[in-house]
């Protein structure tokens, strides 16, 4: 059995970090990562012992990108944490902000960029903060790999959501002053990384490639094992840009201002807009999509408004006349015969006109049930488990604001069917409008099932149950009639229009009671096995 | 109960023939003599408009809007007594101003007696104000 809650995150299938990655998106993920291996390769292939020029403003330029790139991830991942509440988007977008906070003492450290000695004094500083800086980053991301699954129940209320951005903003910024004043005061403590203001020691592979390589390898493994989404996977491109960029430090020789840490910085300032421009490409797909499903859904709200308006009104319309010519004339036929000398001629033929306009206001109702019945340019053969998904979307927003769970239950076996696609389709809206209605009147727990499965070998059968107020006894005999309803803005056309469209297409529409409470609307149709059995 | 006179013409207006039969027995039950258009342009065109004395029109007329009927068969008899039926009510939502002349209306289905004790009052009230 499907089960979908729809009172559970609806959202969360429009977020970025739920969304699972398409298969165009891996392609993509892999190129990246591949382009970034190919690229640097190629520039320390040739070059990669050559040493250039410092220029500082490279370095300014780098940082301060950075440091934007990381700071607007950061913003989006916490806005994506506000929709969906989830501690792991919480923990990755604290990382981002971690990276952002760390990047400004670099700057600040790095000799040349603003200073001889860079502003915060010391040979080791800046070396040491971008240690950190690479391994703080691979914590967050196993961080939040490890928190990802956790249980929905566990997450953050609404109310609690602004607070809880407050305070990893204000743990995140502590840790980074922390990092920071342990770099510029903890040389004693941390290994000496810089020969001099532009090389590295020769153990530079052990004392800093080997904690980020190992912390990026682990946060890579952990993230594979729990793969799921889009971010998931453009994080995991991040983490092997990181271990790409390990080896052109020290390779052939280590130190800054080689052509290979030129080149690491470029690819490394790509690594860390990666997830931001998948972040704002997505969002905006998503947001076009949105749009244009808003619209849709809107479209067919209208058509189907005034499919049933106008169908409504025309019978309205229709009905009243032959009922004004009844009603007149009846009137005339009683004053010809109040008169002192009853015109008898006149009142005779007075009744043959309400007779003749009795059966034209029959004729107006057959021909609406026969505009069901001959509208056979628009049969199809279809299948009814679609129609029945789309009525069931066509009404979510409704479903949602009454806080109706659906349990749909659709046979895997069903034959297609052949009929009037959208008749079908406001055949099953107006009975799920009609249960919507019936439960939203109750203050008890909420269940719409809708049901499909074979019928008699040659049928199909679809079973609409909803735990509302189900039909009155009194009621049993006249819910299908014609301006019958229980809805006070109700004009009772509904149920009328929809038994008219079921047997129009051979079939049948009935109702019984739902246990313990509710009721149960069914409809049958004639199969098409030939249709189903040539898929 | 209502009765016309003989001479008072009445002209009713309705796209609906079985509406239009209807109220010509329903008036020839009071004796008024009638005249039956399916149309406002059929109604112009037949030379009669000066010669009625009460005109009921269907709003929803085809061919011609009920209203520019109203409008030209105002300008024409300025003083004479319109009754409107309608199977919308909305519609008299937008009826113009006629000045102190404003039609009554019925919604479809109506009561008859109603109808000929308005059309009697409006001829009562259309000859007072000649004499």
């Amino acid at each position: 059995m499907l089960k979908a809650d729809a009172t559970v995150s609806e959202e969360e299938r429009f977020v970025l970090s739920n969304l699972p990655p398409s298969p165009g998106q891996k392609r993509l993920a892999i190129g990246i990562v591949l382009g970034l291996c190919i690229a640097l390769y190629l520039v320390i292939g040739p070059f990669g012992g050559k040493q250039l020029p410092e220029v500082q403003s490279f370095v300014a330029f780098y940082t301060t990108a950075m440091f934007v790139t990381d700071s607007i991830t950061a913003i989006l991942l916490f806005t994506q944490f506000s929709i969906l509440r989830s501690r792991a988007i919480l923990v990755i977008a604290s990382g981002y902000l971690f990276t952002a906070l760390l990047i400004v003492p670099y700057a600040l450290a790095f000799p040349g960029v603003f200073a001889p000695n860079g502003v915060i004094d010391g040979l080791q500083t800046s070396a040491h903060l971008y240690l950190l800086w690479h391994c703080g980053f691979p914590l967050f991301v196993i961080g939040y790999a490890l928190s990802k699954d956790e249980d929905e129940s566990r997450r953050l209320s609404q109310g609690k959501v602004s607070a809880a951005i407050l305070r990893s903003v204000v743990f995140t910024v502590f840790g980074a002053l922390a990092v920071t004043i342990l770099c510029m005061k903890g040389e004693a403590v941390l290994p000496r990384i810089m020969l001099d203001r532009a090389r590295f020691v020769a153990e530079w592979p052990l004392v800093v490639g080997a904690p980020i390589a190992a912390l990026c390898a682990t946060a890579l493994v952990v993230l594979w094992l729990r793969r799921r989404s889009i971010l998931d996977l453009f994080l995991m491109v991040v983490l092997c840009a990181y271990l790409i960029e390990i080896p052109p430090h020290y390779y052939p020789f280590p130190a800054r201002f080689s052509t290979g840490w030129y080149a690491v910085r470029i690819t490394s300032l790509i690594s860390s807009s990666i997830v931001l421009v998948v972040l704002l490409y997505e969002i905006t797909a998503l947001y076009g999509g949105l749009l244009r499903a808003v619209l849709r859904q809107r479209r067919e709200r209208e058509a189907r408004l005034m499919t049933g308006d106008a169908v409504a009104a025309s019978i309205a319309h229709e009905v009243r006349q032959p009922l004004t010519a009844m009603v007149t004339t009846a009137d005339a036929g009683l004053r010809f015969l109040d008169r002192s000398a009853p015109n008898l001629d006149k009142a005779k033929e007075a009744f043959r006109r309400i007779v003749a306009d009795g059966h034209r206001a029959g004729d107006v109702i057959g021909s609406i049930r026969a505009n069901f019945r001959t509208d056979v340019r628009d049969r199809t053969s279809f299948d009814l488990n679609e129609v029945i998904g789309e009525a069931l979307a066509l009404g979510r927003g409704d479903l949602l604001r009454h806080r109706i769970a659906v349990q749909a239950e659709p046979s895997s076996q069903l034959p297609k069917v052949i009929g009037n696609r959208s008749q079908l389709q406001q055949v099953l809206l107006n009975l799920i409008t009609n249960a919507i209605d019936a439960m939203a009147a109750k203050d008890e727990p909420r269940i719409l099932s809708v049901k499909s499965e074979v019928h008699e070998g040659d049928r199909v059968v679809v079973s609409i149950a909803d735990t509302g107020t189900g039909v009155r006894s009194q009621d049993t005999d006249r819910i299908f009639n014609p301006l019958f309803t229980s809805k006070p803005d109700g004009m009772g056309m509904g149920l009328s229009i929809c038994r008219a469209i079921i047997e129009a297409h051979e079939g049948q529409l009935w109702f019984a009671p739902n246990n313990p409470r509710g009721a149960v609307f069914h409809f049958t149709l004639r199969a098409n096995h030939a249709a189903s059995a040539a898929v | 109960m209502a009765e016309g006179s003989s001479w008072s013409i009445v002209a009713v207006v309705d796209d609906d023939q079985s509406v239009l039969r209807s109220l010509e027995y329903l008036l020839e039950s009071a004796d008024y003599a009638v005249r039956l258009f399916t149309s406002g342009k059929e109604l112009l065109d037949s030379g009669c408009l000066p010669r009625i004395d009460c005109l009921i029109s269907d709003i929803d007329v085809p061919g011609m809007e009920g209203f520019d009927l109203l409008r030209q068969v105002h300008a024409a008899r300025p003083g004479l007594p319109i009754i409107l039926i309608t199977g919308y009510p909305d519609t008299l939502k937008r009826l113009p101003s006629f000045g102190g002349n404003s039609p009554r209306f019925f919604t479809k289905p109506f009561q008859g007696p109603e109808l000929l004790a308005a059309i009697s009052e409006a001829l009562s009230r259309a000859s007072a104000t000649r004499s």
